[in-house]
């Protein structure tokens, strides 16, 4: 299948950028995005070009490296997928298919479709992790955690930190990762000895590079790891707990 | 690492610091840029939402109360002048004449400059974060989260032209046969119904009335995330109860007019 690709070229961060048009002749339905850009980079190197730059390690969903933005659409157009997973079936032979690096202030372009998320970075550095001494290893069942709590952690710590959340908003908000990561520390006993402090730092660190939540549910449709919008309510719950009670758990 | 402020979405030398030879070496270090969007926030954007929260509460209990206060046009004309004379004097002689009126006003006002405040700082804020790249194409299936600036908008030009037209009386908002409320008598039957029988008048209010419906049934949705409720019930529940609400307010209100101007109310 023949696939008519815009892709985005930029240099470098201080680059305007600007969208350049190639052609792959092989293109198949179960070629994921990434290959797709594989196969291009193959052809432009035999023409002696430069390659596209764009992320990825895993390529089976678990990472969070990967990220383009297909034809809008963060990761691609399938719900929930990442773009290492997203295939072709849908495109037909001729059809056009445009990439671009993830879109928002707080994701500048390092070079074509590598953004700099360090953004997400600095709210995970500002409270998205334990800092307590946890002491040794405790006794087996000596700190219960009930399963449904266990499991609804388990799911809020899925995020793979991809960033698609951020770009998917037409806002450029990032509630969907902080209130995953609040969530998820929030329900289990070391965490939540620093809940308070956690959801001050990590609030006061996204407010300066993101956007508010008008609740578009955008985030969620993209989201590979299915963070549900439940989570963009934690942000304003642990935002007002943290408030009100005024103390560091 | 400098650190200095940038301008949002346009990541350009003169803009922001950027690490020397940004373009290998960053593709390694996955960093271009140390500073951020804005300085933290004196009111962070969370804090406004829950003030368009509040405020939206409020206005959303006002407007039930106040659609529900409507439908006594139909018990008759003397009932309901009777109700607007009683709205007057309520609570007399603890509260001055219209005492009740100009606490309500009062209120609505506040929440009015903070909730149209708010809006604008958080849309401002919005935009500055997502950058120079839109994002486009999303058709209709948020189509009342993207509008809900423009019906905000419909709703403030429809409470200036409203409070012109039926408790000021003001010229050329007003009909010409407005009449407005004494000490011992209200006129707000004849004078609403004056008012409909001019189509654009009646037309108008349908719209601010769709442009309520849908404003509301968004607005109301997003107060139960701004508040922070995360249980699936009360999620649910906030769900159902802000359509509902939503579209009681609007069907309650739009059948005044329509019965205006079918007659049925003259
Ligand atoms: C009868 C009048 C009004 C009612 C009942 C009302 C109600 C609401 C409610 C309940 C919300 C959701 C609050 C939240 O974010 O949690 C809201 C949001 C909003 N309102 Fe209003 N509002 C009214 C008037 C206005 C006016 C006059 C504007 C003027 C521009 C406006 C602009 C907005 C905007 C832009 C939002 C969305 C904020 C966001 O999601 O980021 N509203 N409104
Ligand atoms: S919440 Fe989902 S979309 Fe956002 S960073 Fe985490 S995995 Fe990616
Ligand atoms: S490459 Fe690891 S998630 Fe896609």
């Amino acid at each position: 299948m023949r696939l008519v690709i815009e892709v985005w070229r930029q240099d470098t961060p201080a680059d305007s950028g600007r969208y350049e048009t190639h052609t792959v002749d092989d293109a198949t339905p179960e070629m994921s995005v990434l290959e797709l850009l594989d196969r291009l980079n193959d052809q432009l190197v035999e023409e002696g070009l430069e390659p596209v730059a764009f992320e990825s390690d895993c390529r089976e969903g678990i990472c969070g490296a990967c990220g383009v933005t297909v034809d809008g659409s963060p990761h691609g157009p399938q719900r929930n997928t990442p773009s290492c997973h997203q295939r072709l079936a849908g495109y037909a032979d001729g059809q056009r298919i445009r990439l671009e690096p993830l879109r928002s202030a707080a994701f500048p372009v390092i070079r074509d479709l590598v953004v700099d998320r360090s953004a997400l970075d600095r709210i995970i550095t500002a409270g998205g992790h334990v800092a307590i001494a946890a002491g040794t290893a405790p006794d087996a069942d000596s700190l219960l955690v009930p399963h449904e709590r266990a499991e609804r952690a388990l799911d809020m710590a899925a995020c793979i930190g991809c960033g698609a959340c951020v770009a998917a908003c037409p806002n450029g908000a990032a509630h969907l990762f902080v209130g995953s990561k609040l969530t998820h520390l929030s329900l289990l006993p070391t965490g939540r000895q620093q809940r308070g402090k956690r959801a001050r730092a990590m609030l006061f660190e996204m407010e300066q590079d993101f956007g508010p939540c008008s609740l578009y549910g955008e985030c969620s449709r993209v989201c590979p790891a299915n963070i549900p919008l439940t989570a963009i309510a934690a942000v304003n719950k642990e935002g007002l707990r943290s408030f009100f009670r005024h103390k560091d758990d | 690492m400098a650190s200095a402020r940038t301008t949002a979405g346009q990541v350009s030398g003169a803009a922001g610091p950027l690490l020397p030879g940004a373009d290998d070496s960053a593709l390694e270090l996955g960093s271009v840029r140390a500073g951020r969007v804005r300085r933290p926030p004196v009111l962070p954007s969370w804090v406004l939402k829950v003030v368009m929260a509040v405020s939206g509460i409020v206005f959303a209990l006002y407007v039930l109360v106040h659609m529900i206060g409507n439908l006594k046009v139909f018990t008759g004309v003397d009932h309901f002048n009777e109700y607007a004379h009683w709205l007057r004097t309520v609570l007399q002689p603890f509260l001055p004449y219209e005492g009740l009126l100009w606490i309500v006003r009062a209120v609505l006002l506040g929440c009015l400059v903070a909730h149209v405040g708010a809006a604008a700082v958080l849309w401002s804020r919005g935009r500055k974060s997502r950058g120079a790249h839109r994002h486009k194409g999303l058709g209709l299936r948020n189509f009342t989260a993207r509008t809900m600036l423009v019906t905000g908008i419909v709703l403030l030009g429809f409470v200036v032209f409203h409070v012109l037209d039926l408790t000021t009386g003001t010229a050329g908002a007003a009909s010409a046969s407005f009449r407005p409320a004494t000490v011992d008598q209200a006129h707000a039957y004849e004078n609403l119904v004056a008012s409909f029988q001019r189509p654009v008048a009646a037309a108008f209010y349908l719209v601010a009335m769709i442009a309520l419906f849908l404003h509301l049934a968004h607005g109301l949705w997003t107060v139960v995330s701004d508040l922070g409720a995360t249980g699936r019930r009360l999620r649910a529940v906030g769900y159902a109860v802000a359509g509902a609400v939503a579209l009681a307010v609007m069907l309650g209100n739009i059948i005044i007019p329509i019965s205006v101007l079918s007659g049925l109310l003259s």
